[in-house]
């Protein structure tokens, strides 16, 4: 086989959907990853993952939706549709967040999540996403996937922020500490670039 | 094992109807199933959709109101499997992960077909299509790293490599050229006629799969692509159409459809990995005895003749899905550069399809090429799945 080796900078990525459309390729690859790796090589992968997600929701939550929403008839309730989706998600990755990777109940539950995600991903690029590029203008497009490359590349890599208090991360978990560190880089790139 | 479904019987006919539940069939999971399980699924809707279209345009080619609504009580059953058994492919797959599948059937059946094959001349007809799909594959599989980040070999599962074949532009030929002779249906081993029938069924499925599909897309090099090789579904659909016999009466065509159906669930049900599609196997093979068996009181009432003259004593040995890697590299060393020049096959580029050549790729790159071009730009490399070493052409300087 020929090179494997990934160079998403390469891409051209200055359309949003497509550029959401590759992440939701990428979040795939990464589900494989764990689910053929062991040990710290698993934690690792899943730990890289657990952030693809939190970067890859809360720029859709922060950036995409919103738009989304105001865009076409109906935009309000495809929206609605997505967020109750993620919000499964999220609850299904807390779970397993908070789970050994090597204890046998990770699998199961990672496969339940693998497809909860995949199928939330396909809605998306069939009910919303067909819908910006038929009617945002490319101008539109390319501005929030500038808006959404700006977030990612100052998102935290990891859930403990020094801002807040250790507790109030533990109540609310790893995972939504960290989507709530995204969300705030999100809004600080958004403020700067979209 | 010798089975010989003419002296078998099936479920009767009216038993065979199924109620909505069970129709509503649990697909298969798009990640974790069987590659071939996938093919094997692909392979019968293509048999199943031929089926339904032969048995309408042979009610449209038929004056016997009797015969009419027996042919109607049959397709509706056969509409009934279509559904049971295309629903069987998940919804979560995108049309291009689909299409990669209909792309490893394409090879894999067809080279099987072209090992199996006695008949050298429709040997050679399968052997010089295999490589125009195993390039459609390697192309497609182009077009879905750059548009979902995604390898095809999660798909294909190094079941069958992803790599150059003949080169798609040059698969443009003069449509004269595409047609080639028929078998003789009195000379022919019946296996070949079955073998025809297959491939024609599932190159068909292909045709009408792009040529629907391919407008859902909303990027422009994807639209292409299906457009063009959905055109050479076309020139495959001719080519293979082509070897039937055309002289087989429409009764004598029945019982050869209703027959290869019986073949071909048979074959999936004994090599079928997934349990729960083995049972729809199951059930589908004791419903096509049926089938068969009202073909063959048609065909002996109306034709006057026994089905027994002109198919097979016992089923032919199951038609098998599975890796043919070494049997295409061979056929990639030694028949990349044919194309087809009347009925026969040559090696230069000749008049006629050089003027077809220049008239559609003369203006500009084919979309086919054009994809690997914009997918060297996005990842300075193309994606190929060569688990065997050293693409074979790499010699003769098709490719570097």
């Amino acid at each position: 086989m020929t090179s494997t080796a990934q160079t998403p900078d390469a891409a051209d990525q200055d359309d949003v959907v497509a550029l959401l459309m590759r992440q939701h390729g990428d979040i795939r690859n990464l589900f494989d990853e764990v689910e053929r790796t062991t040990g710290d090589d698993r934690r690792d992968a899943f730990r890289r993952l657990v952030r693809l997600l939190a970067v890859h929701e809360t720029a859709e939550q922060e950036v995409v939706h919103p738009f989304a929403r105001q865009l076409f008839d109906g935009g309000q309730g495809v929206v609605a549709d997505r967020l109750a989706e993620e919000k499964h998600a999220k609850q299904a990755l807390a779970q397993l967040d908070a789970m050994d990777p090597d204890s046998p109940g990770f699998l199961p539950g990672l496969r339940h999540l693998r497809t909860d995600v995949m199928e939330h991903a396909r809605a998306e690029e069939r009910y919303e996403f067909a819908q910006l590029r038929r009617r945002a203008d490319p101008e539109r497009l390319a501005a929030l996937a500038k808006a959404v490359k700006a977030a990612e590349a100052t998102a935290p890599t990891h859930p403990h922020p020094a801002v807040q208090g250790a507790a109030a991360n533990m109540a609310a978990g790893p995972f939504a500490a960290l989507m709530d560190r995204t969300k705030d880089a999100v809004r600080k790139a958004m403020g700067k670039d979209g | 094992m010798t089975f010989n479904p003419l002296e078998q019987r099936g479920i009767p006919l009216d038993r065979q109807l199924r109620n909505w539940r069970e129709l509503a069939v649990e697909p298969v999971d798009p990640d974790r199933s069987d590659p071939y399980t996938r093919c094997r699924i692909i392979t019968m809707n293509g048999i199943e959709v031929e089926a339904i279209l032969f048995s309408h345009q042979f009610a449209r080619h038929c004056q016997d109101p009797e015969v009419k609504r027996k042919l109607a009580e049959v397709r509706y059953i056969e509409a009934q499997q279509q559904k049971a058994v295309n629903w069987l492919l998940p919804g979560v797959s995108s049309v291009l992960e689909t299409t990669i599948s209909y792309e490893q059937v394409a090879v894999d059946l067809t080279a099987w077909v072209a090992r199996a094959e006695p008949d050298p001349y429709l040997k050679q007809a399968y052997q010089f299509g295999v490589l125009e799909d195993f390039d459609h594959l390697y192309r497609y599989a182009n077009l879905y790293e750059m548009i979902e980040h995604r390898k095809a070999e999660e798909i294909v599962d190094q079941l069958t490599e992803v790599m150059p074949g003949r080169p798609t532009p040059l698969h443009h030929r003069h449509p004269v050229d595409n047609v080639r002779e028929p078998y003789d249906r009195r000379q022919t081993d019946p296996l070949s006629k079955l073998h025809a029938l297959t491939v024609m069924s599932a190159e068909q499925q292909t045709m009408n799969f792009y040529m629907n599909v391919g407008p859902t897309y909303m990027e422009p090099i994807a639209r292409k692509l299906y457009q063009e090789i959905g055109l050479i579904e076309e020139e495959h659909v001719t080519h293979y159409e082509s070897l039937v016999d055309p002289g087989e009466t429409w009764w004598e065509q029945l019982v050869h459809h209703e027959y290869n159906e019986c073949y071909l669930y048979h074959s999936f049900m004994e090599q079928e990995s997934d349990r729960r599609v083995k049972a729809i196997w199951e059930l589908h093979l004791n419903m096509e005895l049926e089938h068969l068996h009202t073909a063959c009181d048609l065909m002996r009432r109306h034709d006057g003749r026994d089905p027994a003259e002109v198919v097979a004593p016992q089923l032919p040995n199951v038609l098998t899905f599975e890796p043919n890697k070494q049997y295409l590299r061979e056929l990639i060393a030694d028949q990349l550069d044919l194309t087809t020049l009347g009925t026969g096959y040559v090696r230069e580029a000749h008049e006629r399809f050089e003027r077809m050549q220049q008239q559609l790729n003369g203006d500009g790159p084919a979309p086919s090429d054009e994809v690997m071009q914009r997918h060297q730009e996005m990842f300075g490399r193309d994606y190929r799945v060569q688990t065997e070493g050293e693409h074979p052409a790499f010699a003769t300087g098709h490719w570097n």
